[in-house]
């Protein structure tokens, strides 16, 4: 009798067909109504016969042994020695790892950060290294809570470091933790994180969602401090940038890399590893969302009227809570180590090759449906500046070549767009919403008005280091997302909005989707060519 | 005579107060206020006339008689039954336009010597109100010897009487005496003042922010103004203020703008610092505490707005050493503040024309339906309203 | 009246051979009675019920490290140190599903299957099934392998019985041997804190807390034996106490240094030894009135 094959500790894998890839429906009169995010809820829709719809592919599998896998990318990384030689005994070891802003929705127990985290500090424990410090990199965002960074690290790692304080949030406003390294041939200041400028190797674990991620972005922006920042996060930036997810055609990236060459050249070694991950986003019994409505089943259509009169009874505070408690399912489909732009180039690939979407010519009408949630209001309320930015900054440039819709067009937006605003999280949000848009919406004016009073309002600085409170000039950001967008489209709609807090952001608010469309025909005219984009899950879109 | 009369009568007292709990200036129907046909008032003293009311405004302190709501403290110092009607234009006999001064001070009294502040020219200061020939009443419209604008005709002292330029017509003129109010309060704002917060935009309110932007004199760098109502929010915004917000946005826009600190974890509880002078133009218990939040230590509180009896933690005025004024009537402007030096009412005059606040007038009633205006008069904000006033010209009787 | 034969048992006659009595108990108890249907739902219910309610009053457990079975199919092996016999339903209560109810567990068969009623008991509550301590018989063993390539996953403790001092024993190669005979996983698995609620040899109960800390799984690599295999099991047991004492990037430093404590204490005897265990123990002299009470 020979010896069984021995059982490998395996994830569970859908087993049988492969993914199928993204692709667009053309609506005729047998196609079944079109789900719509909408914030905390959902809306079906008809879209007219002859609109296009753009659905995201499958999740492509995941790595059947992710510790493994992690162990192999340290061990074989590119372009650089195999992290052990690196390790010694007596250097400055600092791991920095992205924020809670990644991934959406956050993942199931165990995250990357922590598998790759441990696996690190497994070979600097071989190695003899002391000295370790733990960064979250959270530039001018909101300083993660102990239970998000258990979340993200994990206990173990959280309860060996934070106690000793070698586990933190990078603190942008400490005059006495940043380094100025040097400045770009353009004259923009790097400054970074005096701990990682003075490491003998700062390894960065990314979790690269969307295509924007990682790069010299990871070190360059996420442990920067707002005089770094501002070359690259303002109003000429973006509108140049076309798209910030393509970084070929980004003037964001064209400044991080500057900036990253700098910090090499001042000597900073990054050990750079990033992590892909699938687009397996809504765990059951919310898994409908990520199928074709035409494939939903008995049982996901009664999940959907089930959820949907369920929440039509809840108040806000309850669906935010039901939905930020959404853990997603999705899961590492690759990881690489080593040196930046060599590992960029390879998960950039591997983020394409999930996302990517091909679709030929643009529309004079965009619709989406926004979700619940953006990447700064996780455990927190999606603002009608959130709204703005999810929909005009990140929805609107999930695009390669050209936008999906054409210059001038109209956006329609989907979502509640209440007036609400996490005191705590986003106390300078409300500010600029009271104050700056009710004065102007135009990011050239805002910019040049208004950003230096928040950027270095006391206050605001004050809760940003001791409280966990984004920034205060971190509204003015999310504004300038928009700025491209703003500058291409002939107008915005929000369907099912809050009316006044539609007016305040400048768009139009409409209270059905067929009363939206009627109003965009005065901007693009009679009978537009209309495209929904049929996200989340996420997807990115190759125009040609 | 046709007259609104307010007479003493404890049922309808309790009716009124019934009433205006249901909603504000209900009061007026089954309340202490009736249309009574009533003798002319007479004063049998040298320098008394007759003045026929062309415009009779109501303000705030006429509806909280109505609803039966305003303090005891008035109950010595007015004299049942009185017609009310203190915001005057109106005719004197040889044709001459006038608005009504309403203080009752030691001249209108027959005082003479005159106490030292009518001396002083602060007759809204006056140490004899409830004394010499009259019966108590602090001012014309709450005493009942001289009768009040919202009738055919009353009496006044010639002191009283401030004459209209032709080029200001009725409406304007009406606003003189409210505006005058406002004036007193922006008067003790001190020089050199920079943030300034105005809490309430009705009549008293917007003229306040007017006086801030107009008045001759150092003026407050900023003004921020508290707004509940679209309509005024426009209006404070035309009038001047440099930023406008609701009421509950007030603590953060002050915090803004004076660039200050805030207890509270991104809401804000208090500021640290704050206004350097805030007016309070309503006068509630929630106003009050606001202002106490908001105005920054060694900082000072004027109360324009009437408060009435109010229940206030006074703890913030003790540690931050706040000063809390009061702003009643006018005399003269002699703090360091704006205007300073001038009497009140010749700055109202002025105030008037060049912020061109006639404009506030919103509607006018006749007599004959005053329960309508006063019940349009308490919701003047939320109807898109600022000045609701008595018309008196077309009354019958008056141009017989 | 109803006294004897048929009442009571006959006699044997003399010279007749008697035939040898059929052994239904120690490591020859058939246990599979208990991994039928109605007994996995009492079990189930007795578990989720009364055990877990006694467990969390009696060692309100800390459970750590379940992240690092997150995602894992069955079956695995499970091997814990083992100071107490509040030890295998803290285990059944902490492990997690899909294995908690799919079950089973190695028990002495000396001692547990030494006569019918708790033989009967321990199978139905604890899904245990007999192994011997001192050898691995062939017998037992099969039954585990059986059991493992049946989809049961399996706790064991290799000490091969409760600690008699305080301080752990040698592994027994049990867990490695069928690790390596099945290809299952073994999980190292550290139980803190029971030695003071119900030690060997207690008499009453003290409640008190406990920590359980899961491991990775580990895999027998190539070249393993079952001896060398059962050391790395130790051994990542003791890692496991040692991070549960004190955090795990001091447990991975010492475990890289090889200065990771000893769970099976100094080489001493004695005093000595028991000294060696300091505050572990947890064995504190009952607080007594001295003063009379008048």
């Amino acid at each position: 009798m020979s010896p069984p094959a021995p059982r490998r500790p395996g994830h569970e894998v859908v087993q049988g067909r492969a993914p199928r890839p993204g692709f667009v429906l053309e609506v005729d009169r047998s196609t079944p109504s079109t789900l719509f995010h909408h914030g905390e809820g959902f809306r079906l829709e008809r879209l007219p016969v002859g609109s296009r719809i753009v659905y995201p592919s499958e999740a492509v599998p995941v790595l059947r042994h992710p510790e493994e896998a992690i162990r192999q990318a340290l061990l074989q990384p590119v372009g650089q020695d195999p992290l052990p030689a690196q390790l010694f005994p007596g250097m400055k070891l600092t791991i920095a790892f992205d924020d809670v802003s990644l991934p959406l929705p956050k993942m199931r127990r165990p995250d990357i950060r922590q598998r790759v985290i441990e696996a690190v500090l497994d070979l600097a424990a071989e190695a003899g290294v002391d000295d370790v410090h733990l960064i979250a990199a959270l530039a001018l965002h909101r300083r993660m809570t102990e239970a998000e960074l258990r979340h993200a690290v994990g206990d173990r790692v959280y309860d060996a470091f934070a106690p000793h304080g070698l586990l933190y949030n990078h603190d942008a406003e400490d005059p006495d933790n940043l380094t100025l390294v040097g400045h770009t041939e353009l004259g923009e200041e790097v400054e970074i994180n005096k701990r990682a400028a003075e490491s003998d190797l700062l390894v960065y674990v990314n979790i690269n969602l969307v295509s924007m991620d990682g790069g010299h972005k990871s070190t360059a922006t996420g442990l920067s401090s707002y005089r770094s920042l501002r070359h690259h996060h303002n109003v000429k930036t973006m509108q140049h940038s076309r798209s910030f997810m393509d970084q070929h055609r980004s003037e964001l990236h064209s400044s991080n890399w500057r900036m990253g060459k700098v910090l090499r050249d001042a000597g900073l070694k990054v050990f750079q590893i990033e992590t892909t991950l699938n687009n397996d986003t809504f765990p059951k019994p919310f898994d409908f969302l990520q199928k074709r409505e035409w494939e939903w089943s008995a049982r996901d259509r009664m999940a959907f009227v089930a959820a949907t009169s369920g929440l039509d009874r809840m108040s806000n505070r309850m669906k935010r809570n039901l939905f930020q408690s959404i853990e997603a399912p999705h899961d590492m489909t690759g990881v690489v180590a080593g040196e930046i732009e060599a590992v960029h180039a390879i998960t950039t690939a591997k983020v394409f090759e999930q996302q990517l979407v091909p679709v030929s010519g643009q529309a004079d009408v965009v619709t989406m449906g926004l979700p619940y949630i953006s990447p700064y209001n996780v455990h927190s309320i999606m603002n009608p500046i959130l709204v703005a930015c999810l929909g005009l900054g990140y929805f609107f440039n999930m695009y390669r070549g050209k936008p999906l819709v054409r210059e001038g067009g109209v956006v329609i937006l989907s979502h509640p767009t209440p007036w609400e605003f996490h005191p705590v999280h986003h106390p300078s949000y409300i500010d600029f919403f009271e104050q700056v848009l009710a004065d102007t919406t135009d990011p050239v004016e805002i910019e040049k008005r208004y950003e230096a009073s928040f950027a270095e309002d006391e206050w605001y600085r004050h809760l940003y280091r001791t409280s966990y409170a984004y920034h205060g000039v971190h509204p003015f950001y999310m504004w300038y997302w928009c700025a491209h967008a703003l500058q291409h489209v002939g107008a915005v709609i929000i369907v099912g909005g809050d009316p006044r807090a539609v007016r305040r952001l400048g768009f139009r608010p409409a209270s059905t989707l067929p009363d939206a469309l009627e109003m965009a025909e005065d901007t693009v005219g009679r009978d537009p060519s209309i495209t929904h984009t049929h996200a989340p899950p996420l997807y990115m879109a190759d125009v040609s | 005579m046709k007259a609104l009369r307010f007479e003493r009568s404890l049922p309808r007292f309790a009716a009124a107060r019934v009433a205006g709990a249901l909603a504000p200036g209900r009061g007026a129907r089954p309340g202490p206020l009736r249309l009574a046909d009533i003798d002319p008032p007479f004063v049998d003293a040298p320098g008394w006339v007759r003045v026929r009311p062309r415009l009779a405004g109501i303000c705030g302190s006429d509806l909280a008689t109505v609803d039966a709501t305003s303090s005891r403290w008035f109950e010595p110092v007015v004299s049942f039954p009185f017609v009310p009607g203190h915001e005057v234009v109106g005719d004197l006999d040889d044709g001459t336009r006038v608005v009504l001064q309403p203080v009752l001070g030691c001249a209108a009294r027959g005082i003479d010597p005159p106490c030292d502040r009518c001396a002083g020219g602060q007759v809204g200061q006056c140490l004899n109100i409830t004394f010499g020939h009259l019966e108590p009443g602090l001012q014309t419209g709450y005493c009942t010897d001289t009768g009040g604008g919202w009738s055919i005709a009353l009496t006044a002292h010639h002191s009283q009487l401030h004459r209209v330029p032709d080029d200001l017509d009725d409406e304007a003129a009406v606003l003189v005496e409210p505006t005058a109010c406002a004036i007193r309060g922006a008067g003790k704002v001190p020089a050199g003042a920079g943030v300034v917060a105005v809490i309430g935009a009705g009549t008293l309110g917007l003229a306040t922010i007017a006086a801030l932007r107009h008045l001759p004199g150092e003026l407050p760098t900023t003004v921020v103004a508290a707004a509940k109502h679209p309509e005024q929010r426009s209006f404070a915004r035309s009038l001047g203020a440099d930023l406008v917000v609701e009421p509950d946005e007030l603590a953060r826009a002050v915090r803004r703008t004076t660039g200050s600190m805030a207890v509270g974890d991104g809401s804000i509880d208090r500021l640290a610092g704050g206004a350097d002078v805030t007016i309070d133009c309503v006068g509630s218990e929630a106003t009050l505490a606001q202002a106490l939040a908001v105005t920054a230590p060694g900082g000072r509180i004027v109360l324009v707005g009437m408060p009435g009896q109010v229940d206030v933690d006074l703890t913030p005025l003790w540690q931050r050493e706040l000063e809390l004024v009061g702003a009643y009537a006018y005399g003269t402007e002699r703090h360091d503040g704006p205007g300073a030096g001038r009497p009140t009412f010749e700055l109202a005059f002025d105030l008037v024309r060049a912020a061109g606040l006639g404009r506030l007038l919103s509607a006018t009633y006749p007599l004959d339906r005053y329960a309508d205006a006063i019940a349009h008069a308490a919701e003047a904000g939320r109807r898109g309203a600022v000045k609701i006033a008595f018309d008196l010209r077309n009354e019958r009787e008056r141009n017989r | 009246m109803l006294r004897g034969f048929p009442f009571a048992a006959p006699n044997v006659p003399e010279g007749v051979e008697v035939l040898p009595r059929k052994v239904r108990r120690g490591a020859a108890y058939d246990s599979s009675w208990a991994r039928e249907q109605p007994a996995r739902y009492a079990r189930f219910f007795i578990v989720e019920g009364p055990m877990r309610a006694a467990v969390s009053t009696l060692a309100s457990p800390t459970r750590k490290g379940l992240d690092r079975l997150a995602g894992l199919r069955g079956p695995l092996i499970f091997a814990a140190n083992h100071h107490s016999h509040l030890d295998a339903p803290l285990m059944l209560t902490s492990i997690p599903q899909p294995f908690r109810h799919r079950m089973v567990v190695a028990a002495a068969a000396d001692y547990f299957f030494g006569n019918q009623v708790t033989a009967a008991l321990s199978a139905l509550a604890m899904g245990a099934f007999p192994i011997e301590r001192s050898r691995v018989s062939r017998g037992s063993a099969e039954q585990a392998a059986e059991l493992l390539e049946e989809d049961w996953s399996l706790l064991i403790f290799p000490e091969g019985g409760r600690s008699p001092d305080g301080w752990g024993q040698g592994h027994r190669g049990g867990a490695a041997f069928l690790s390596l005979r099945t290809g299952v996983p073994v999980v190292p698995v550290h139980l803190a804190g029971t030695d003071r609620i119900y030690p060997r040899g207690a008499t009453r109960l003290r409640p008190g807390s406990t920590t359980v800390t899961f491991g990775h799984p580990l895999q027998p690599a190539e070249g393993d034996d079952a001896r060398r295999l059962a050391v790395k099991i130790e051994a990542a047991v003791a890692t496991l106490a040692d991070e549960s004492a004190t955090d795990w990037w001091g447990a991975r430093r010492r475990a890289a240094a090889g200065t990771t404590p000893s769970l099976t204490g100094p080489g001493t005897t004695g005093w000595r030894r028991t000294w060696a265990l300091g505050d572990r123990s947890g064995r504190t002299r009952p607080a007594r009135r001295t003063w009379p009470e008048l």
